[in-house]
């Protein structure tokens, strides 16, 4: 089912956490509400799955407008970040409950637990404790739990934050599995870009309350609308050099010039974003400095590089080079994925 | 004794006094005083040798035959100070004189024995037989009514008496007005009807004043919870005060509302009720006042616990139940209650033990009446031990009553402690972080 949020408005108090906020989610998409923390992205999930009451603006789940209605009167699922299973219950109560209040038949709960356990793979462990279950397993439970009632909207707050990095990497694909199995509409919220990234059809990034970008994964990498976008995204993360404008050359604060692209000429003053795979020796040679630090990481090492000028560069390079620290280094840079801003942030 | 830390027993020293003088001691004191016959009558220290009318008829009941009995009331004619007293009183101070002369001490079983010797006067004769027989009343001795500091004595004055030898034992336990050890308040227990029904008064105290407790208490946490978190804790204060008001000032309330000129009484009055003592009208209304003036004092205490269990539960299982549709009951039958099974298996356990042995409220307000209708357990060891109408203090009788608390209590926890699994219920929650 299609969500939409018109103007959407929500107050703590007199503190404005999210003013006018606009979005459209489409029919079987999975969308990624990414920011770093504060930015208002759980705000505006438990706004939709109806926890927290809307200050202004309309939420929509199709045409019917829910904004005034409790969470109980909506038919969304949550997934929260500890899970909240209900520990005195074991995972078939679990699963059961959205049903078993609203008085389903027994015979047709056991079916439906059955099958939404078959489909999330925990049909072995359905007589089990929530606290005899491990993280990956409660996670499960807690996904057949929100999708038992086959909910207009599935909304997934911080679900893997809990988990260790092996079993983030199986439920990254298994959450996204089960969304495109069931088809349901689907809300993650995440402060990991990967996340966002690896399980999402598209993207809105948020950043004090505000929507900076909503884009597919791969355009908002390549194509940041601001500099907030471009520092957020990326692991390792951009690094910025300020550059004079000046006939239609860039020069860099180390005294290197590189050929501009067509910037307008009433600009003095630019930020280059370089991502740090786009800065090495495979680009020739130009950029002089001296390796300040080096992070190996098993495929790759990642190099801070220190210019003449003091500023620092990163770059990630295929493991293998003998280089070390207190090495002078001359490399080149990949003119055609720079990034470019004004002094504002935002994009030129 | 290796490492033995006498700092650490220096520290603990005043702790230790203060248990064993304020605690162990009375705890003790009161197992050894449930052995005892100690009442008002023996004293707590020890007694005399005395035989009165009441003790004669204890005598006989336990079967002393009646020949004996009237030796012990009749046990012959001495002449002693006390008769020659009074025999000069009556006839002049040279009779005396002339008797104690002729048979100072002598001694005579049956009085025409003494008549005898009264006859024998020669200078002082006492002419008509109707005086010598007044007179030698006056000589009678009896171990009526005679106090005997130490037992050989009183042994003494019954061998004398002629009392045969196989009855002493009986009656010199009965004289003794001192305390014995006994095992006779054990029977008496469990021998008076009035037992049982103190035990069914306490059964009906505790279980209804549980359940007022727990379900008001319930009720109190579990609304004020839904309430926005000013007025919920206005509503605590409210239903808080009947702990922190002197329980005198807040038994006055209850009487001074229930009086047949109190406060219920006089608004029926104007509908046209007559006025009634609404605490003691009927035992039924005793039980209502008494139950509603424990549960309300105790339901403080479950609504405080309730309330911080229920402010316990993750905030994100009560949003998931929400979420999950579960209308307010739901959250309430499905997720708090659930959540709330240790602190009221907590207040149960602590509840039933100290209303088993707390009276106070009681003794205050219908002091256990109508007649005995809410006379409880405890209120009935009071009564008997500290403050009996009968005005006949029955302290070793009050003990065995209390010690017969002590011991249904001891089984109550151990019970409480098998049936809840109290080690399931301090055990390290399993879910981690």
């Amino acid at each position: 089912m299609q969500i939409t949020l018109q103007n959407f408005t929500k107050k703590f108090d007199d503190v404005t956490v999210i003013e006018n906020m606009n979005l459209e989610i489409k029919d079987g998409e999975m969308l990624a509400l990414l920011g770093p923390s504060g930015c208002g992205k759980s705000t505006t999930l438990f706004a939709i799955c109806g926890i927290h009451r809307v200050n202004g603006g309309k939420i929509l789940f199709g045409d019917q407008d829910v904004s005034d209605l409790p969470s109980q009167k909506r038919n969304v699922g949550v997934v929260f970040q500890s899970y909240a299973l209900y520990p005195h219950m074991n995972a078939y109560e679990n699963i059961a409950f959205p049903l078993k209040v609203r008085k389903d038949k027994p015979a047709d709960i056991k079916r439906q637990v059955h099958e939404i356990a078959k489909l999330t793979h925990i049909e072995e462990l359905l007589e089990r404790k929530p606290g005899q279950l491990s993280g990956g397993q409660q996670q499960r439970v807690a996904l057949a739990r929100a999708l038992i009632r086959k909910p207009d909207v599935l909304l997934l707050d911080e679900p893997l934050a809990n988990l260790d990095a092996k079993l983030r990497l199986e439920m990254r694909s298994e959450i996204r599995r089960i969304q495109l199995e069931t088809g349901i509409t689907a809300i993650l919220v995440t402060h990991d870009q990967v996340e966002a990234m690896s399980m999402c059809d598209r993207i809105a990034l948020m950043h004090d309350g505000k929507i900076v970008q909503l884009d597919k994964p791969s355009e908002m990498y390549n194509n940041p609308a601001n500099k907030f976008v471009a520092d957020f995204l990326g692991n390792p993360p951009i690094t910025f050099l300020d550059a004079e404008h000046k006939d239609k050359t860039l020069l860099l604060p180390n005294g290197h010039s590189i050929a501009s692209p067509n910037l307008n000429a009433a600009v003095k003053k630019v930020q280059v974003g370089i991502r740090p795979e786009c800065f090495g020796p495979q680009f020739g040679m130009g950029v002089k400095g001296v390796v300040k630090f080096i992070e190996k990481q098993g495929r790759e090492e990642l190099f801070d590089i220190q210019l003449t000028d003091g500023s620092i560069l990163r770059s990630i390079q295929a493991s293998g080079s003998d280089l070390e620290v207190g090495a002078d280094i001359d490399w080149g840079l990949s003119l055609d994925d720079l990034l470019f801003f004004d002094m504002q942030g935002e994009r030129l | 004794m290796k490492n033995f830390n006498w700092l650490a027993l220096g520290f603990l020293a005043p702790a230790l006094i203060v248990i064993t003088v304020f605690f162990l001691a009375p705890v003790i004191l009161t197992g050894i005083f449930s052995f005892t016959s100690m009442s008002t009558s023996t004293g707590v220290t020890g007694g005399e040798y005395l035989l009165n009318q009441s003790g004669i008829r204890a005598l006989a009941d336990k079967g002393l035959n009646t020949a004996t009995l009237d030796q012990l009331k009749n046990a012959g004619y001495v002449v002693d100070e006390k008769g020659l007293a009074a025999l000069a009183e009556r006839h002049g101070v040279a009779t005396a004189t002339e008797m104690r002369k002729l048979h100072e001490n002598g001694q005579f079983s049956s009085r025409r024995d003494m008549e005898r010797a009264l006859k024998s006067l020669k200078a002082n004769k006492i002419r008509s037989t109707k005086d010598r027989k007044a007179a030698a009343e006056l000589f009678k001795h009896s171990l009526l009514n005679e106090r005997f500091p130490t037992e050989s004595k009183f042994r003494t004055a019954i061998t004398e008496g002629g009392i045969p030898l196989e009855d002493h034992e009986l009656i010199v336990t009965q004289a003794y007005t001192g305390w014995v050890w006994t095992v006779d308040n054990v029977k008496l227990l469990f021998s008076l009807p009035s037992t049982l029904r103190y035990a069914g008064n306490t059964l009906i105290y505790v279980t209804l004043t549980l359940m007022f407790n727990i379900g008001f208490g319930l009720f109190l946490a579990i609304s004020t919870f839904y309430l926005p978190a000013k007025s919920a804790s206005t509503f605590r204060a409210i239903w808080f005060l009947p702990r922190i008001l002197p329980p005198v000032m807040y038994v006055l309330l209850w009487k001074w509302l229930t009086w047949d000129t109190g406060f219920i009484a006089t608004t029926l009055s104007w509908i046209g009720v007559a006025p009634i003592n609404w605490m003691l009208d009927t035992s039924t209304h005793a039980w209502v006042v008494v139950v509603l003036i424990n549960g309300s004092f105790g339901a403080s205490l479950g609504m405080i616990l309730f309330s911080s269990a229920i402010k316990a539960i993750p905030s994100s299982i009560l949003y998931a139940s929400e979420v999950d549709g579960a209308n307010r009951w739901q959250q309430v039958r499905y997720i708090i209650l659930p959540h709330l099974r240790w602190p009221i298996l907590f207040i149960t356990s602590y509840q039933t033990l100290s209303l088993l042995t707390s009276f106070e409220h009681i003794l205050l307000s219908t002091e256990g009446g109508p007649g005995r209708a809410t006379e409880v357990w405890s209120l009935a060891a009071y009564h008997i031990a500290l403050d009996n109408y009968g005005g006949n203090l029955q302290y070793g009788l009050g003990a065995t009553f209390a010690v017969a608390l002590v011991i249904i209590g001891i089984i109550a926890s151990l019970f409480y402690l098998r049936f809840f699994n109290f080690n399931e219920m301090v055990a390290k929650p399993k879910i981690e972080g």
